[in-house]
């Protein structure tokens, strides 16, 4: 076991006014990743089982999934963060929203004569 | 050489990746569909935040001006940063754990004839020390273990990530990109040595051997732990590269001993001063007719000042003090300052050669978005 240096040499931006907040996001992001490590491992006993194969841990530490597997697990991680990401999305169609009123009122200009 | 069986959505097993258990492969996962999701559907999200501002106009530093403290900017800048993060704890955590059975691994690799050359009295240059670039801890030199390759390890996992699998399974895409533009432009270059400036763990190196053959390929870097891990992951491959531990500023080769010198995303690591003693160094190296060509992102001028902007995010979030200002080079201009004929400069813009990667481009350059826009920027000269 070798122990790597934790944190990169180099003055970390803020991107908060409160240090805690930037802590408390970094940490639920990391827990959202874990909630999906482990919908990953299950994904793994599920087909294992389905097979009728051990699904011990060092089955499912074996158990290497196929393209199609892959790319349904890639698909699931998309939606998953749709959810997790739910209210910056919102933020996004927001913006998108005001950019499209902002074209209408150019509209109207338009026709204004 | 695998290209029948070889799976191209997978980063190819060389013999030196740290064998994975299921989480750490879906911790890793994770970030690379994070990545992407931040790229494809969270990203866009800035351009509309700054049209809300009513700006349309102006450079980049007039967008970074409007941007800077505008709050879906900085929440998007940090979810990116924490994707960074977590990328390099997905890598460490197996490498952490491999690292002795890694280490072994060099002493049963056959011979492809390649060789490593290490210097421990080499200077780690400023710009390597002061931080850590693009926020690996302990950049490409720090030693955590006798013989230690571990920050090569990481490395090597951390680019097929980034790039979100989009420079292929051998994370080549640049290497091989540039080969392209010489082989349409340089038709006739017959190179018989070969070097590879900043070359960390050989992944656009080894190209040049199938490239060119015959050609004898050097590659030289200023980290010791990504260098041993180029050596056995080259020689894993069965290519021949003589890897040595050398600062590209001023290296131990003799006048005129290559045809051909090469650097994929090593320019954006360096300084105002090193790229420039680089490139007075290629040209005493290189032979009369001898080509250098660098490979990276685009220049700023080439694009949208809201694209540029985007492009810059590394500078101030991703630990590349250097990003910015090597996005202003004008290849003619430091040709002139370091001995080259301007009129023998050269740049231009090639596709990335993995097309198996097309859907999953986003077809934009902006930060954290590495690969996403399908095409590589090279410059040079030919002496």
């Amino acid at each position: 076991m070798t122990t790597l240096q934790k944190k990169a040499k180099g003055q970390r931006p803020r991107y908060f006014e409160d240090p805690a907040v930037e802590k408390a996001l970094s940490i639920t992001l990391a827990l959202a990743g874990e909630v999906s490590v482990l919908r990953d491992r299950l994904d793994s006993i599920e087909r294992l089982a389905e097979r009728g194969q051990p699904f011990g841990p060092a089955a499912v530490d074996a158990y290497v999934p196929d393209a199609a597997v892959r790319a349904e697990r890639d698909r699931r991680r998309d939606l998953f963060l749709d959810v997790v990401l739910r209210c910056v999305h919102q933020e996004v169609e927001g913006l998108s929203a005001q950019a499209e009123n902002a074209d209408y009122d150019a509209a109207i200009a338009a026709v204004a004569g | 050489m695998f290209m029948d069986t070889l799976d191209v959505k997978t980063q190819f097993d060389h013999g030196l990746l740290p064998r994975l258990e299921a989480d750490d492969r879906a911790r890793q996962e994770y970030v690379k569909s994070f990545k992407l999701h931040l790229a494809s559907k969270v990203a866009p999200g800035n351009r509309m935040a700054w049209q809300a501002h009513g700006e349309t106009g102006g450079d980049r530093k007039d967008v970074r001006r409007t941007l800077s403290h505008d709050p879906f900017f900085r929440f998007w800048s940090s979810l990116q940063r924490n994707s960074q993060e977590m990328m390099w704890k997905s890598t460490q955590i197996p490498v952490e754990r491999e690292h002795a059975t890694l280490m072994g691994r060099g002493k049963a690799v056959k011979s492809a004839g390649g060789s490593l050359r290490l210097n421990p009295d080499l200077e780690i240059p400023r710009y390597h020390r002061h931080v850590d670039i693009h926020c690996m801890p302990g950049g490409y030199h720090t030693e955590f273990a006798p013989d230690d390759l571990a920050n090569g390890a990481v490395y090597d996992r951390a680019v097929y990530i980034y790039a979100m699998g989009r420079m292929g399974p051998f994370n080549s895409d640049i290497g091989d990109t540039a080969i392209a533009y010489l082989k349409a432009h340089f038709p006739d270059l017959a190179p018989r040595r070969i070097l590879d400036m900043g070359c960390t763990v050989g992944h656009s190196t080894v190209p040049y051997v199938d490239a060119y053959p015959g050609a004898e390929v050097h590659a030289i870097d200023v980290g010791a732990p990504v260098l041993r891990y180029a050596h056995v992951r080259a020689e894993s491959l069965g290519k021949a590269v003589h890897f040595s531990q050398q600062n590209a500023e001023h290296t131990d080769f003799e006048d005129g001993s290559f045809d051909l010198i090469v650097s994929h995303i090593l320019v954006h690591e360096t300084s105002h001063d090193a790229i420039r003693a680089i490139m007075r160094e290629c040209r005493r190296l290189l032979r009369p007719g001898g080509v250098v060509i660098h490979a990276e992102t685009p220049p700023y001028r080439d694009l949208e000042p809201f694209d540029a902007f985007m492009l810059d995010w590394d500078t101030r979030n991703n630990n590349e003090p250097f990003w910015e200002a090597s996005h202003e080079i004008d290849p003619r201009a430091i040709g002139a300052e370091t001995g080259f004929d301007p009129d023998a400069m050269f740049e231009g813009v090639q596709p990335s050669a993995f097309d198996a990667a097309e859907a999953e481009r986003t077809r934009v350059f902006q930060g954290g978005d590495f690969g996403g826009g399908g095409m590589w920027y090279v410059w040079g000269g030919v002496k």
